[in-house]
């Protein structure tokens, strides 16, 4: 399946457009960015993938993954995953209603102590919210039930991510909920692997921006009468950001593409612990070939590097995917390993 | 530069279906050393086989003995051929690089001649391009072919010839005219087509490689005639249609599976035991890395069906694979931290030893990461390469 060319374009001059220098940096000093999150639902593509019967607007998962992509790309401020292919896909799942404001979702942390009691109500906190402070519902997925909790009901501390995003604690005490069964493939795994999905098609964009920046910032800045770019030391940097940055779009695509077929465990998980290591090696290679200017908030080079420390330990770090996929390959025994490899999740037993 | 994700198609898959069952056949695990990837063994009779398969010379057209399949076709074979281990250095060269370069710009005299020998997995090519003073600076070449009565004499050395010994012939970059002060490298070279055993004034030795093995030879002309119809395309132009062949050794899967018969082996020897975490995580991590890698790989061979040269695309995966297999080698080294012998008890013990022996060859041979890195840098910047 290929992506409609005018998602992707128009998806590309809609964040080319608003998420400037300037307007990324205000939106981490003001927690949030209203201006760009409106022109980002006027075009529908908030509720991208989730059915037109759900309140949705249509499209399939790799519409959401491409639009995704092209977010991490211009370091968009704005829940674009939460509310889409996480929040609104929990939502829209177990037949509950999307909200007109945000939906956010509770990633899940080891610290959370939310619970839904019989009653329906909520009581207990979750972490590392994203956005949960601007948000007019938080989605969960706990103990075999979908809820979609107000957040006017919590009680919000706010903190951050390492890229300045807003990644918040919310406390409920008995507060009311819409509360349903979560219907069957629906559960905090399929939340795991589903927001693991959502980071790397953002890592994917970002890698590929920051690899770009790097070539365009080392052939203009110029040291011993000439650019910088023709050390090969330098050089070096920029080939290894390269192949690092194609290495997560064909991850990305590749996950998206097993994902919009069915069971695809082993191509996000494999795509995950790719990215993550990519990012690690593509921050670090960026960086060095900027010098002290990719130190500073006033050159964009941060915009993408933080966000990709942030992105590449949320839905799993390194360790756990790399456990996730050893365990799985492992269980196919000497002669499944290759056949893991090239058939993916289709072929594990 | 774009990688474009693709997957095999129902015939594909059914090709690779063919394969893994004809190696089951043919080496089942435990009845055979495995090789580490394009390192593999040599073994006249396995290509033969496969040729008989018709899977030797597969993207030669069918009017030369070949088969009129795609670059994706020939990733399957060869992506199996290797993970398993195969032998199949006989006629690796011939049927990667040297058929294609015949075929594109050889005579029909020599396309006679030489495809449907190669197709058949009777002839196998090595490759003459470096020589003492001239490696990573191929241009430099000085062995020199003068013109004489219906060919040319050809003095000078070349060496590092994998696999002369074992092969038939060698596809030789010579230099036709001589370098003027301040002209220019790439001009003036032509390719050979010589006979590496019956060939009078050639003279094959061996140079050991570290480990004893012998792999490299030297080669050296002393007033060889080579005769007009061995030369390929047009002479003069051996620079761009060596770059061409070049284009065909970059990128595929002998750059990512070096290790992997390493790797398949250490889980066949874990196999019913509790296997560590380390273990877990790092078996993780590379099958991760070479379901990325592969994709990569995969899309390089499609670009090359429809008919793009992606020679950016190709160094730049084959600079990061190369680079991948030297740090899984490292990795494995720690992982079992244990006093490696190639005569150990365990088959995955010698199979690492061997990796770590011949490992660091994997980032020079076919241009060093270095030079890699320089072609997709300037690639990458929009300079000419
Ligand atoms: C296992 C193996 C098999 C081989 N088989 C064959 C074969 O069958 N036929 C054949 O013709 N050749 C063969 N070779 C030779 C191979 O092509 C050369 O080794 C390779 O091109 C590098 O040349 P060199 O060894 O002379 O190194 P050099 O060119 O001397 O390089 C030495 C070091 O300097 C670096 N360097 C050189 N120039 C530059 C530069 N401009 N910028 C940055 N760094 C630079 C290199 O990267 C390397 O690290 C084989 C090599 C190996 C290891």
């Amino acid at each position: 399946m290929t992506v409609d060319a005018l998602i992707t374009e128009t998806a590309d001059r809609l964040f080319g457009r608003l998420c400037t220098h300037d307007a990324v940096q205000a939106a981490e000093e003001g927690g949030g960015a209203p201006e760009i999150w409106e022109a980002f639902t006027e075009t529908g593509f908030a509720w991208i993938s989730l059915p037109e019967e759900a309140g949705g607007s249509g499209g399939t998962l790799e519409d959401a993954l491409e639009v995704l992509r092209l977010a991490g790309y211009h370091a968009a401020p704005i829940p674009a995953a939460e509310n889409g292919i996480l929040g609104g896909w929990l939502l829209a799942s177990a037949g509950l209603e999307l909200p007109e404001g945000i939906v956010t979702v509770a990633p899940g942390t080891a610290r959370d102590t939310l619970k839904v009691a019989d009653d329906g109500t909520v009581t207990g906190s979750v972490e590392m919210v994203p956005w949960g402070r601007g948000a007019e519902r938080l989605a969960v997925v706990c103990g075999g039930v979908v809820a979609s909790i107000p957040v006017e009901a919590a009680v919000v501390e706010t903190k951050m991510s390492l890229a300045g995003e807003p990644r918040d604690t919310l406390t409920f005490d008995g507060a009311p909920a819409d509360v349903v069964d979560a219907p069957v493939g629906v559960d905090s795994r399929a939340l795991r692997f589903r927001g693991a999905l959502s980071r790397v098609a953002l890592m994917g964009g970002a890698i590929e921006k920051m690899s770009q920046l790097t070539v365009s910032y080392t052939n203009e800045r110029e040291q011993f009468g000439r650019p910088v770019a023709r050390f090969q030391a330098v050089q070096q940097h920029l080939v290894w950001a390269a192949q690092d940055a194609a290495l997560a779009r064909m991850a990305a695509e590749a996950a998206g593409a097993a994902a919009s077929r069915g069971e695809a465990g082993f191509e996000i998980a494999a795509a995950k612990l790719n990215t993550n290591q990519a990012a690690t090696r593509a921050t670090k290679a960026c960086h060095q070939a900027h010098g002290a200017m990719g130190m500073t908030q006033e050159y964009p080079l941060h915009h993408y590097s933080r966000r990709l420390w942030s992105w590449r330990t949320e839905y799993g770090g390194t360790t756990e995917w790399a456990k996730w996929v050893g365990e799985a390959v492992a269980a196919q025994g000497a002669d499944g390993l290759y056949p893991a490899i090239t058939g993916g999740s289709a072929a594990l037993i | 530069m774009r990688f474009t994700p693709t997957e095999l198609t129902d015939d594909e898959l059914a090709l690779q279906s063919d394969v893994r069952d004809f190696l089951a056949a043919e080496l089942p695990p435990g009845s055979y050393m495995p090789g580490l990837g394009m390192s593999a063994a040599s073994d006249r009779a396995f290509s033969k086989k496969m040729a008989d398969r018709g899977w030797v010379g597969m993207s030669l057209p069918k009017e030369w003995g070949g088969h009129d399949r795609t670059a994706v076709d020939r990733f399957v074979v060869v992506e199996e051929m290797l993970r398993w281990g195969a032998p199949v250095a006989y006629h690796w060269v011939a049927d990667r690089q040297t058929g294609n370069i015949i075929n594109k710009f050889g005579s029909d005299e020599q396309k006679t001649r030489f495809l449907p020998k190669i197709c058949a997995g009777e002839l196998g090519f090595s490759i003459g391009m470096s020589e003492p003073d001239s490696g990573s600076d191929l241009a430099s070449v000085t062995t020199r072919a003068e013109r004489d009565q219906g060919g040319w004499i050809v003095n000078g050395t070349k060496i590092w010839t994998s696999n002369a010994h074992q092969n038939d012939w060698f596809i030789c970059l010579l230099r036709t005219q001589p370098l003027e002060s301040g002209g220019n490298k790439r001009e003036g070279l032509s390719q050979f087509l010589i006979d590496i055993h019956d060939t009078p004034g050639l003279e094959l030795g061996p140079i050991p490689f570290l480990n004893g093995e012998h792999h490299f030879n030297e080669v050296s002309f002393t007033d060889v005639f080579v005769p007009d119809e061995n030369v390929v395309g047009v002479p003069g132009m051996g620079w761009n249609q060596n770059t061409t062949e070049m284009a065909y050794e970059r990128g595929g899967p002998d750059r990512w599976l070096s290790v992997f018969s390493t790797v398949e082996q250490l889980l066949r020897e874990a196999e019913g035991t509790a296997m560590g975490e380390r273990t877990i995580e790092l078996l993780g991590e590379l099958a991760a890395r070479w379901w990325g890698i592969r994709n990569l790989s995969l899309s390089v061979a499609r670009l090359i069906d429809s008919g793009h040269a992606p020679s950016i695309e190709s160094s730049l995966v084959k600079e990061m694979a190369t680079r991948f297999e030297l740090e899984t080698i490292e990795k494995l080294v720690e992982l079992v931290d244990t006093e490696l012998s190639l005569e150990s008890e365990s088959l995955f013990e010698q199979l690492l030893s061997q990796c770590v022996l011949t490992g660091p060859g994997n980032t020079i041979r076919g241009g060093t990461i270095e030079i890699l890195r320089s072609v997709a840098s300037k690639g990458l910047q929009g300079l000419p390469v």
